[in-house]
């Protein structure tokens, strides 16, 4: 298979905008996206598009994908909608890419949006339930933040872990989303206000849970054949993985961790040929504290129950030897449901482009994003890497799997 | 007259069970909300919790009843309830009930409200019943009376229930039966389609019907046709309390003295419990080992039954009356969804009733299946197996409904699913856990063996997400053990969903 390159990627801004349609938030997307490739992009160069949405208060559920793209003017481009729940947009980025590597396209759109906050708060719960179990989880009375404070619950009493960990997250993604223009919830929090705030579903309180949010990403992939045409500083997509799992919490292997996200990144590693320990950066699926604390050891970040230890140490933090959520995450940045994945893509482009402004790292290769769909019965991991200058060196660039394997293009 | 019965068969009690929700509020409460307490001699009541109602109460009873006498729902082929306040005013509950008990689907079932003597009414078809045809009957009684809050209907209403296994050679044989009515229109209403029980409040209009209908059923009775001796051989008389005064001051026309009614008496720690007053009193009575019992209710309209019940033996009773959750008189207008709303209108993650009828054995009955390919335990039992992956038959049999706590959160305000928005309203923060549930239980298929499946208690477990009840949310912690009750879950589309949810162990161990 060939190579897939990510070449551009764009958001709108993270929020809530009471004058803004899903459509004209994907449409600001989608034309940061394009401006965003270096050597430009016509529209009329994409050959495919992937959608991510779930569709929060009904206002397209059907035909939502070509009700985005038609919009913005890719007349025609067969459209694909993808709902996976919270991980809808990282799986469209992943259709895009299998799009690119068979050879059937390349240069795909993949992008996500949601509309969340134009309805009253207890219509909005009906809709951020229906990822749940419906018939037996969420009629034990939970919606996501009951069924990740369960998971909590059950990682305290298996590690030890503490409310204090779980605020840390809070306060670490609240500095670097403080940073990003396009966050939603751009300000920093002390230690003190994310310990202090409302419960919500004990022990999570109001600083362990994103946002609802409006907003809507893009990125764009396009093949080894094509790449050349828009950039010199490729961006290679080195892995990709998924996996799923029962949607409901109860019926799963384990609830101190997410089993679907260890899948995907064994999966990704391999393909990328890489571990955890070679990545520069990582954009985590946030939605809880507890959430990032399971991304830390479902990633290999550090050995099962020791995330706790792992927040503690700084060493994710921004100027940390493994910096996660340089965006801001899910908590600070926000959480379109739709647009997440994709909006996670776009801070790693931005990271890999040097385009990511005050928490921009110091020359990162590789970074990781990972999206989560429900409570963990969708997740998909993707590796980015940026590759040498010279398209020479492109094709030797290439991964050691590949390589070594010998796959035929 | 004479009950029914053949010269050497009587018929009687086998087994009593009773209970009444955890809440109480006292007449102090009230006293301060209002200035004044109208219902008197009762010093404090129960008060059924958000999540209760007539027919939950009514479950609860009918289990301690058939756990009483070692019986399961198997084992009964008539089934009564009784009760004033059904949560739905058309619809056949007793299909619910016999659900959730696990009556045989051929069993005879019936409904008696209209007053509170609904309850003895039941009593009077069950015994009928087994005299024409044998068999087992179960007899539940369950009401919780609402009145305006500034009425003296609201200020005695409390919550209970009682059931009872009626079978030839119960112990507790009922000896003779009389019934009695006369036109008293205007005492103790409910107008078709109002929410509370009404009444004209004429004072003594009504204890006249009260009166009148009492005496003449007692009068009817042939064992004790002389007042004067009844009084001298009643152990214990249970007679319809609507407040802690009205009963005794029909002491004589029932032919008892004064104390033999308060040694039955529930109203003055669980207030009027409408129909199930007098069976409530009853089950009271024998738990204590009274021998020779009266039985008197009174239903508005008017009419009165009065049961006359000789105890050779012991009647195995168990009886979950007590409660010690204080609520002050806001908590219990919350409670009782004086001053809260509806649910919010909908949206998606709608389950419909089909869809909720289908799951029904395993809301009602825990019903998991054991793969047929590996033996591991699914519950619900549909889809592949969890463990093995085989799409095989799964062999189902019911759980036993103990198990211990996985993971667990508590809900805070605006942190439920929507459907929930409503009861959290009224009952405050919840517990929401993940139960590994002992699954050691008998198969309700057939072909199944107790005791291969059963292996030692907990290391056979499947797990189930459910709500916490019965508690305050903080009873409720990772490794707990805890036990199943069915609860009303939400309502919707104006019906009601019940279900299992959890409480700690501690009532049924």
């Amino acid at each position: 298979m060939r190579d897939a390159y990510l070449i551009g990627a764009g958001q709108s801004a993270y929020g809530s905008f009471p004058g803004e349609s899903y459509r004209s938030l994907f449409e600001t997307a989608f034309e940061r996206a394009v401006d965003s490739v270096p050597e430009g992009v016509e529209p009329g160069d994409v050959d495919e598009a992937v959608v991510g949405t779930l569709g929060v208060g009904g206002r397209q559920l059907g035909l939502s994908g070509p009700a985005v793209t038609e919009h913005v003017g890719l007349g025609g481009v067969p459209t694909t909608r993808v709902e996976n729940a919270c991980a809808a947009s990282g799986y469209a980025v992943r259709q895009a890419i299998q799009a690119v590597k068979s050879g059937m396209a390349d240069v795909v759109l993949a992008g996500g949006f949601e509309i969340m906050t134009d309805t009253s708060s207890d219509a909005t719960k009906y809709w951020l339930g229906v990822s749940g179990e419906t018939e037996w989880e969420r009629l034990s009375g939970t919606t996501f933040s009951g069924v990740y404070a369960q998971m909590a619950s059950a990682h305290m009493d298996a590690h030890g872990t503490t409310r204090e960990q779980l605020s840390r997250v809070a306060v670490k993604n609240h500095a670097n989303g403080a940073k990003n223009p396009h966050a939603q919830l751009a300000f920093e929090c002390s230690l003190e206000d994310a310990q202090s705030a409302p419960v919500v579903a004990d022990p999570l309180n109001l600083y362990h849970c994103c946002p609802t949010s409006d907003g809507a990403a893009c990125a764009l992939i396009a093949s080894e054949d094509v790449v050349g045409k828009y950039t010199d500083d490729p961006i290679r997509v080195a892995g990709v993985g998924a996996g799923s799992d029962s949607v409901g919490l109860f019926q799963r292997d384990t609830y101190t961790g997410i089993p679907a996200s260890r899948r995907a990144a064994e999966t990704a590693y391999e393909m990328a040929g890489v571990g955890p320990e070679d990545l520069d950066f990582a954009e985590v699926h946030d939605c809880f504290a507890i959430a990032e604390l399971l991304a830390y050891e479902d990633l290999g970040f550090c050995d099962p129950g020791e995330a706790g230890d792992l927040i503690e140490s700084g060493r994710t933090e921004i100027d940390g030897d493994l910096p996660v959520n340089t965006s801001g995450g899910l908590k600070s940045k926000g959480h379109p449901i739709g647009a997440t994945g994709a909006g996670q893509v776009v801070e790693a482009f931005k990271q890999l482009s040097g385009k990511a402004g005050d928490r921009q790292l110091d020359d990162p290769v590789r970074g990781l994003t990972h999206n989560v769909g429900g409570s963990g019965g969708a997740a998909v991991v993707h590796v980015f890497e940026r590759e040498e200058r010279s398209s020479s060196e492109r094709s030797s660039g290439r991964s050691p799997r590949e390589s070594e394997s010998g796959v035929a293009r | 007259m004479t009950a029914p019965g053949t010269a050497d068969t009587s018929i009687g009690i086998e087994a009593a069970g009773a209970y009444a929700p955890r809440f109480r509020i006292t007449a102090e409460e009230f006293h301060e909300a209002w200035g004044q307490f109208q219902a008197a001699g009762v010093s404090e009541k129960a008060v059924p919790a958000a999540d209760e109602d007539a027919l939950t109460m009514g479950y609860e009873a009918a289990i301690h009843a058939l756990v009483a006498g070692d019986l399961d729902g198997a084992d009964v082929s008539w089934l009564a309830f009784a009760t004033t306040t059904p949560p739905i005013e058309e619809g056949d509950l007793t299909a619910r009930l016999g659900a959730m008990v696990g009556l045989p689907d051929d069993a005879t079932r019936q409904n008696f409200g209209g007053s509170t003597r609904a309850g003895t009414r039941a009593f009077w078809a069950a015994m009928d019943a087994v005299a024409a045809g044998g068999g087992r009957a179960l007899v539940v009684v369950a009401d919780a009376p609402m009145g305006a809050p500034d009425d003296a209907m609201d200020h005695a209403a409390g919550a209970g229930a009682a059931a009872f296994v009626v079978s030839a050679d119960g112990p507790a044989a009922i000896v003779d039966r009389a019934e009695y009515a006369a036109p008293y229109p205007g005492t103790r209403f409910r107008e078709r389609g109002a929410e509370t029980t009404d009444g004209l409040g004429v004072t003594t209009y009504d204890r006249q019907a009260f009166r009148e209908t009492i005496g003449g059923a007692v009068d009817g009775l042939e064992v004790e046709s002389n007042p004067d001796a009844a009084a001298t051989t009643y152990d214990a008389a249970a007679i319809q309390a609507p407040d802690g005064k009205l009963p005794y001051r029909v002491a004589d026309a029932a032919g008892v003295e004064t104390d033999t009614i308060q040694t039955a008496a529930t109203v003055h720690d669980l207030g009027d419990l409408g129909a199930a007053s007098v069976p409530v009193s009853l089950a009271n009575a024998l738990a204590d080992g009274h021998e020779s019992i009266l039985a008197v209710s009174h239903g508005s309209g008017a009419g009165a039954d009065a049961l006359a019940i000789d105890v050779d033996g012991d009647v195995p009773t168990r009886l979950a009356l007590d409660g010690d959750d204080p609520l002050s008189y806001a908590e219990y207008l919350r409670q009782r969804g004086v001053v809260t709303s509806g649910p919010p209108s909908g949206g998606g993650a709608y389950v419909s009733v089909p869809s909720w009828q289908r799951s029904i054995p395993q809301r009602y009955r825990l019903e998991a299946g054991r793969c047929g390919e590996c033996g591991a335990v699914a519950f619900p039992p549909s889809g592949a197996c969890r463990d093995c992956g085989a799409r095989a038959e799964y062999d189902r049999f019911d759980l036993p409904g103990t198990g211990t706590v996985e993971a667990v959160t508590t809900i805070s305000q605006g942190g439920a699913p929507p459907e929930f928005a409503a009861q959290q309203a009224q009952s405050g923060d919840y517990a929401a856990a993940i139960v590994a549930f002992d699954a050691t239980g008998r198969r309700s298929s057939s072909g199944g063996d107790d005791e291969d499946s059963a292996g030692a208690a907990g290391e056979d477990a499947v797990s189930a997400p459910a709500m916490g009840t019965d508690a305050e949310p903080d009873a409720f912690a990772v490794g707990d053990r805890v036990e199943a009750t069915i609860r009303r879950i939400y309502t919707q589309e104006g019906v009601t969903r019940y279900g299992f949810k959890v409480r700690p162990s501690m009532r049924r161990e």
